[in-house]
């Protein structure tokens, strides 16, 4: 009898949330971008796009700007936007001795202090670089569409590349011989950021959009080689960590994007520590080493 | 041409650029050498949960932003070690962490943080002596550490393999150069703000990278350039009267995008680049000489010039045009399309401030920005803080040694705008009592507008029944509009005053239940925030959200609300129009 109230009260406890349709759209919002950033995430993270994944929102800004400007649509002035930057950093970082890093704080910093003074024009919206930041709980139906079709492209893009881009990230040069370009992979990966930064900025908001593209990723790498099964683990962590972090926004009222995002660094910091102490105690002194 | 350099807050911004130029300059060749400006950008931005965390418990910003600093440095440090994680994956890491744990701190910690943003955003305009001797330091540690530390450093930057071969795989001096770089973008954080930190730390070393390898030249070369490019955007700010920060920013990218081209053109080609780089900086010169210069078109001042009035807010500067008249030449600080958490001022607002007899702020900790304004535009301006002599006070919501013991939207309740228009005009016979019958017949037919304004909005809510005057805003905004006017406030969507702030699933549950048990027929978003949330809520409640209320600033040119009266009468239109669904409207005449 009382193993069946305590059974009743933890469904309860679990299916509670999910009675809002607000939980709901952001549990289907998390999962979509979940599987978009558990899988692009590996490439990022294999191919060093960390700060073009956290920066590369800021470029959205001019975008927008000049949109509003000219009255264009603004999801489209932000699109090119960001777009434009993801080729500037692509071409700044193809520069000798500019690495990939200093390519994307050249664009960014220059694009977002470009953006600050067209926004000074007086015919500026006012909270315009408010304007494509999202919150996951004001998740509309238009979002979670896009988050379909993102994941879809996204997806199939991957697959399609994936040869390529496993050749290119292992060794450039003997990509080449096989008759790899380098140049298209990369560009390439480039748009496919850009893109998901576009789509997920508007769901998550630029805090989460980080996290969720690097968390989960950096987490799989930690505990398996192949990049195939590394992407299933990332997915699952990034969506298991949605879950977890929309639990723990409703139960213990915190902030919900913050609450996620600490849910995924957290969830790589333990998983760091466990397989760190395991090296440890295996005395495997170049076990692992990048 | 060199006016903007008489200026005595340019010449301290010129000061403290000149002295982080050499720290910038010096710790940028690092930086592009060792492919680390996602940390130098992350070390910057990570400060926001120190600076939320200073403000809370009432420590010095530079300290709690300092102390981010030094974990995020240490952070990266320690897990950057045999683990298979990559030296930007982790930045991003810590990153994501710092900023969660900023945002769950002013969201749910302190419900606070009006002020955090503009320390986080900064203005060379607005240094103090303070910040130059922090920015010193900082640069004399820079240039210790590298002429101590560099060989290790550069050792490691060019073959990071071999160097370990050689045993240097000792932490310490990665670490030291982490904390130089995190110490030296944190004391440029009240110059240039954390997203553009960058323009000074790695795009001029990027620059001088293309044309430059030996170490030595390439670090000289690249302190004169942040010198030269910090030098050129002050003026040119001052000159085109933009902000100087972004002006930088915009320079510093321009240039790099002009070295990169040059170097790919044919070398033919390339023996021109010497003419276009003069024909640039004419280009430039003439941008700044053939704008209207707003370092000298306020400082003329004769006997029978208007008083020179600085207004904080936008609803302030409207009700100090109105009594001033044409006695009065007010400058309004906010712009109604600016949003006040990021905004950075422009060299014209600085200078009038400067030039002013009177500066009116709002007070309780919504504008306490224009304190740091008036201290650091060397201004002798009385400063009136309008909510100390106010008949309406509500207690304020956020916590924490900084915060507000008062709600600070007072201007909500007309009964309040009608006191600050009696201090206004005393305030100005004070200054010119010549003037005292034109302020006096001024406020008067302002106060009886007022006075319409007020029985007109009583009326229109009065026809509601009063069990439908339930009000859910965007933020707690709106408390002194609905004790004024009878109307029972039910909840705000976000929980607190910081826009990094973020409501919770659990407390919008809360929220929703609490609008479909009390029946609450509209949610209200405002004009100057993101109406996603809002719109949520109203689609899961069965509310509506089609009605937008203007709580921080007043309308754009363009919209109904450009004034405090049509803003307050526009605010409770959309009240109205949103209680009774949609079947009633409040139009108020004689405004």
């Amino acid at each position: 009898m009382a193993d069946g109230i305590h059974v009743a009260a933890a469904l309860g406890w679990l299916t509670d949330p999910w009675s809002q349709p607000i939980m709901v759209r952001a549990f289907v919002e998390v999962a979509l971008l979940g599987v978009v950033g558990g899988a692009l995430g590996c490439w990022i993270v294999f191919y060093e796009l960390s700060y073009g994944a956290e920066s590369l929102a800021h470029s959205i800004f001019p975008g927008l700007v000049i949109a509003a400007l000219l009255g264009l649509p603004l999801l489209l002035g932000g699109a090119l936007g960001v777009l434009v930057a993801a080729v500037a950093v692509f071409l700044a970082g193809r520069i000798e001795k500019i690495g990939r890093d200093t390519a994307v704080a050249v664009v960014v910093t220059s694009l977002f202090a470009l953006g600050v003074l067209l926004a000074l024009s007086p015919d500026s919206p006012p909270g315009i670089s408010g304007l494509l930041f999202g919150d996951i709980l004001g998740v509309t139906d238009s979002d979670l569409a896009m988050a379909a079709v993102l994941a879809i492209v996204v997806l199939v893009t991957l697959r399609l590349l994936h040869g390529r881009l496993l050749a290119v990230g292992f060794d450039r040069s003997s990509a080449k011989g096989l008759g790899i370009s380098a140049t298209i992979v990369d560009l390439v990966l480039l748009m496919l950021l850009a893109l998901a930064i576009l789509v997920a900025v508007q769901g998550l908001g630029n805090l989460l959009v980080v996290a969720v593209l690097v968390g989960p990723s950096a987490t799989a790498r930690l505990l398996t080689n192949r990049i195939s099964s590394m992407m299933a683990v990332a997915v699952a962590v990034a969506v298991a960590s949605g879950i977890g972090g929309l639990y723990l926004s409703y139960y213990a009222k915190i902030a919900t994007g913050a609450s996620i995002a600490g849910v995924m660094v957290a969830v790589y910091l333990l998983v760091a520590l466990i397989s760190g102490l395991r090296n440890r105690s295996a005395m495997t002194p170049n076990s692992a080493t990048t | 041409m060199l006016e903007p350099f008489t200026l005595p807050f340019v010449q301290r911004a010129l000061i403290e650029v000149l002295i982080l130029a050499v720290g910038a300059g010096l710790l940028g060749t690092w930086i592009v050498l060792r492919g680390i400006a996602f940390y130098a950008h992350g070390v910057g931005t990570a400060s926001f949960p120190g600076l939320v965390l200073a403000e809370g418990l009432g420590f010095a910003a530079a300290l709690g932003a300092l102390g981010t600093a030094g974990i995020f440095a240490i952070g990266v440090t320690a897990l950057h070690g045999r683990r298979r994680t990559g030296y930007d994956s982790l930045t991003a890491l810590v990153l994501v962490g710092c900023l969660a744990i900023g945002v769950i701190l002013a969201s749910d910690v302190f419900r606070s943080g009006a002020s955090i943003e503009t320390l986080l955003f900064g203005s060379l305009l607005l240094i103090s002596w303070q910040d130059v001797a922090i920015a010193a330091a900082a640069t004399v540690c820079a240039v210790a550490g590298s002429l101590v530390l560099g060989h290790r450093w550069m050792a490691a930057g060019f073959d990071p393999e071999s160097a370990t071969a050689l045993g240097l795989r000792s932490k310490v001096p990665e670490f030291v150069l982490l904390a130089l770089i995190a110490l030296a973008t944190v004391s440029a954080l009240s110059a240039v703000g954390a997203l553009l930190a960058t323009a000074l730390f790695v795009v001029p070393a990027a620059t001088t990278r293309l044309w430059t390898s030996r170490m030595r030249s390439w670090q000289i070369s690249t302190v004169a350039l942040v010198a030269v490019e910090a030098t050129a955007g002050l003026w040119l700010s001052v000159k085109t009267d933009a902000p100087p920060g972004a002006t930088i920013g915009v320079l510093a990218g321009v240039v790099f995008a002009a070295a990169a081209l040059t170097r790919a053109l044919p070398n033919q080609l390339r023996r021109h680049a010497p003419v276009a780089a003069s024909l640039a900086l004419l280009a430039i010169v003439g941008i700044g000489c053939g704008s209207s210069d707003a370092g000298s078109n306020a400082a003329a001042s004769g006997s029978a010039a208007p008083i020179v009035v600085v207004a904080a807010t936008t609803q302030i500067g409207d009700l100090v045009t109105v009594v001033g008249g044409s006695e009065v030449k007010a400058s309004t600080i906010l712009k109604p399309n600016s949003d006040p958490h990021d905004y950075e001022p422009r060299p014209s607002d600085v200078q009038a401030t400067a030039d002013a007899k009177l500066v009116f702020v709002n007070g309780d900790n919504l504008d306490a920005w224009m304190e740091k304004i008036v201290n650091e535009s060397g201004s002798d301006a009385k400063t009136i803080d309008l909510s100390l002599g106010l008949p309406v006070k509500l207690p304020g919501e956020s916590e924490g040694a900084g915060a507000s013991k008062f709600d600070p939207h007072w201007w909500h309740d007309p009964t309040n705008a009608e006191a600050a228009v009696l201090e206004i005009r005393d305030s100005l016979v004070a200054v010119d009592p010549s003037a005292k019958s034109s302020f006096d017949a001024n406020a008067d037919a302002y106060l009886r507008k007022l006075a319409v304004l007020k029985a007109s909005i009583t009326a229109c809510i009065e026809k509601i029944p009063s069990a439908d005057r339930k009000l859910v805003t965007d933020h707690d905004a709106f408390n002194y509009f609905a004790t004024a006017f009878g109307i029972e406030l039910i909840g705000a969507i976000i929980p607190s005053q910081a826009t990094q702030a973020a409501p919770s699933a659990g407390d919008l549950a809360q929220l929703s239940k609490l609008i479909e048990s009390e029946n609450v027929k509209a949610v209200f978003p405002e004009s100057s925030l993101s109406p996603k949330l809002a719109d949520a809520i109203a689609q899961q409640t069965g509310a509506t959200s089609k009605y937008t209320l203007y709580a921080d600033t007043l309308g754009a040119a363009g919209s109904t609300a450009t004034t405090y009266l049509t803003m307050m009468a526009a605010n409770a239109d959309a009240v109205v129009r949103g209680l009774s669904g949609g079947r009633q409207s409040c139009s108020i005449a004689g405004l």
